[in-house]
């Protein structure tokens, strides 16, 4: 449930990276924060422990503000992948309007990634979000890795489902943006139907993902 | 909404919800002499925060960046000291982000921490429902088993009895068939010797009134032959009553062990009583007088065998009660629609520690061997199964009355 303020003319998108531990949420979105250059851009805010365990959360705010004077504000979080944290990633999860589950590739993995993905239906259902309707997108990382599941194989196993699949190397930088991309075009379709965007902004969905990727996806159909 | 958003971990805070945990006067005095002069703190919508009144609102204002807007100002500054003024802002801005950072993270701490203990809470319910509903079960299996240990040994017991009743009945009708034959051709010759006697005793007229017969009229009455035809009559009769009691006898026998009628039948109970006593008869005889005092009492749906096998027990147990010579009253009546049976002796009562337990299987106070402890159970048993109950009544040196309710009618 996005946050509307109507008095600042100000729509805060919450986006939630979920998934497994150490499949390299939070090395998604320090490649944004590197990467991408929207109009604004806060200070990442990153809550390890000395092992690269994100603790409670990373946060990116980013932002722009359209013509018509709207300030639209995204705040990209991660979630702790371990199981013991459940209740933080519950707390993280509630009122998302948008989820990118970041699965790791790796075959040794395959049990985490279900677990995780469980978890992550399970808790949408605990926090009141209808998971059908939730903006969602699955990231298969680490293709860079030995010994992973082939994309063939990830493919036959989530055909299925509705959600958009993609394939990326968070640390090289690969599929990041494409990542973001889809989940950005899923989040302006719901933003719009409750917000009426388009037609009380004249924000359309291309203006509104440029707005934030910029160029960083020159040339990449939506 | 609103309400809900206030809680967020992640909501927006404003320049004096960030402030608050931090000395303030401290933090004005440190800013102040960095910059070399009086500066006030305003927040994004211009309330004073700390700092000077005396500062001119109208020098230059420092926007304070919060995430993306202004949240603040610093006023008081002097255009020409910008290094100084940035390294001011520089430092306030980090200030800021640490105190964001330890809000949002110590929110969130309290958020899961409640979520988890929702979750904890939420899981003890559910163990303890389960908790209670396998105590429930372990409570009832505990009461299943008492009852089906309970049901075995019912039909143990009865099982007992039914093969007791069996041999019983076996023994009788072999005997019944043994005997029935010898009676028949017994009592059947009896009546024809009868009819000799009587013809002889004809023929004995007539040669008594022949004449020239004295000297054989002299030996008949020397050998007193008048009181033999009459005594032989006599013998006969006796015998024939005789041999009648020896088929009553085995009459009741079989009536006793049920082994002709059918299972349930309307019956008298007084009938029963009195086969019973006939059966008794003989161990009764030397040790008490019977008293029957049979009122007008309704017939009795029942199993007619298996109540005079109790009262054959109550007998016998009366009797053996009995040290030297008593009485034994049996009395029938009707009471609120039930048939009462009350059989009494003037033996040597139950003693009280042990009237509780008479009704127990396997419960005797005779000597090994001597009883199976079963006469009472199962008569119990027999009663219950006919929907009556038995009540028992005792006081040492006077004597035990036991009571029998039984339901009259179908």
């Amino acid at each position: 449930m996005a946050e509307f303020d109507e008095q600042q003319n100000k729509l805060t998108i919450k986006l939630v990276y979920y998934g497994p531990a150490q499949s390299g949420k939070t090395t998604n979105i320090m490649y944004l924060h590197n990467y991408l250059q929207p109009e604004l851009k806060g200070e990442i805010m990153v809550l390890e422990t000395q092992n690269d365990r994100t603790l409670f959360f990373d946060l990116l705010p980013l932002g722009f503000k359209t013509a018509t004077g709207l300030l639209v504000k995204f705040k990209l979080f991660t979630v702790p992948g371990q199981v013991a944290h459940d209740g933080t990633r519950k707390a993280l999860l509630s009122r998302a309007d948008g989820v990118v589950f970041v699965a790791d590739s790796q075959c040794s993995q395959g049990t985490n990634n279900a677990e995780a993905f469980e978890n992550l239906a399970d808790n949408a259902g605990r926090v009141g979000l209808n998971f059908e309707t939730l903006p969602l997108v699955v990231q298969f990382n680490k293709r860079d890795l030995p010994n992973i599941f082939t994309e063939a194989a990830v493919r036959e196993r989530w055909q299925a489902t509705k959600w958009p699949l993609l394939f990326s190397s968070a640390t090289l930088g690969d599929g990041v943006c494409e990542t973001f991309n889809a989940l950005l075009a899923q989040v302006y379709v719901s933003m719009d139907r409750q917000y009426a965007l388009q037609a009380k902004y004249s924000l359309d969905q291309v203006a509104f993902i440029h707005a934030v990727l910029g160029n960083a996806l020159a040339g990449a159909a939506l | 909404m609103r309400t809900l958003l206030e809680n967020n971990f992640d909501r927006e805070r404003s320049l004096s919800d960030l402030l608050n945990n931090i000395d303030q006067k401290k933090l004005h005095g440190s800013l102040s002499s960095l910059l070399g002069e009086d500066m006030r703190l305003v927040s994004g919508r211009g309330e004073l925060i700390f700092g000077g009144e005396a500062v001119a609102s109208g020098s230059m204002p420092i926007s304070l960046c919060g995430e993306f807007e202004p949240i603040g100002y610093i006023q008081g500054m002097q255009v020409d000291a910008k290094a100084r003024s940035e390294a001011c802002i520089s430092l306030l801005e980090l200030l800021l982000c640490s105190a964001k950072q330890y809000y949002m993270v110590s929110d969130l701490h309290v958020e899961a921490t409640h979520a988890d203990y929702e979750r904890l809470l939420q899981k003890n319910a559910a163990l303890l429902e389960s908790e209670a509903r396998y105590k429930a079960l372990a409570e009832n299996l505990e009461l299943r088993v008492a009852e089906q240990v309970k049901t075995i040994e019912n039909a143990q017991r009865q099982l007992y009895q039914a093969e007791k009743m069996a041999s019983v009945g076996q023994l009788a009708a072999g005997v019944a068939h043994e005997i029935n034959n010898p009676i028949g051709f017994i009592s059947s010759n009896l009546n024809t010797a009868k009819s000799y006697v009587e013809k002889l005793k004809a023929f004995i007229d007539l040669f008594k009134a022949v004449q020239g017969g004295e000297t054989l009229l002299a030996e008949w009455n020397n050998n007193n032959m008048d009181f033999v035809m009459e005594d032989f009559s006599e013998l006969l009769r006796e015998s024939a009553a005789g041999t009648e009691r020896v088929g009553r006898i085995v009459a009741d026998l079989r009536g006793f062990s049920n082994i002709d009628g059918a299972d349930e039948e309307q019956a008298d109970i007084n009938h029963c009583i009195r086969l019973a006593c006939n059966v008794a008869a003989g161990n009764v005889k030397g040790h008490a007088e019977i008293k029957l005092e049979l009122g007008d009492v309704p017939s009795v749906h029942c199993q007619p065998g298996r109540l005079s096998q109790v009262f054959l027990n109550m007998l016998l147990n009366a009797s053996q009660s009995i040290v030297e010579y008593g009485v034994i009253k049996i009395q029938t009546s009707v009471e609120e629609g039930m048939v009462l049976i009350r059989i009494s002796d003037n033996g040597a009562g139950i003693p009280e520690d042990v009237l509780p337990r008479i009704f127990d299987p396997f419960f005797t106070t005779k000597e090994v061997g001597q009883g199976t402890g079963l006469g009472l159970s199962v008569s119990h048993d027999i009663i219950k199964s006919h929907g009556g109950r038995i009540k028992v009544a005792s006081k040492q040196g006077l004597g035990t009355t036991f009571t029998i309710y039984l339901p009259a009618g179908v």
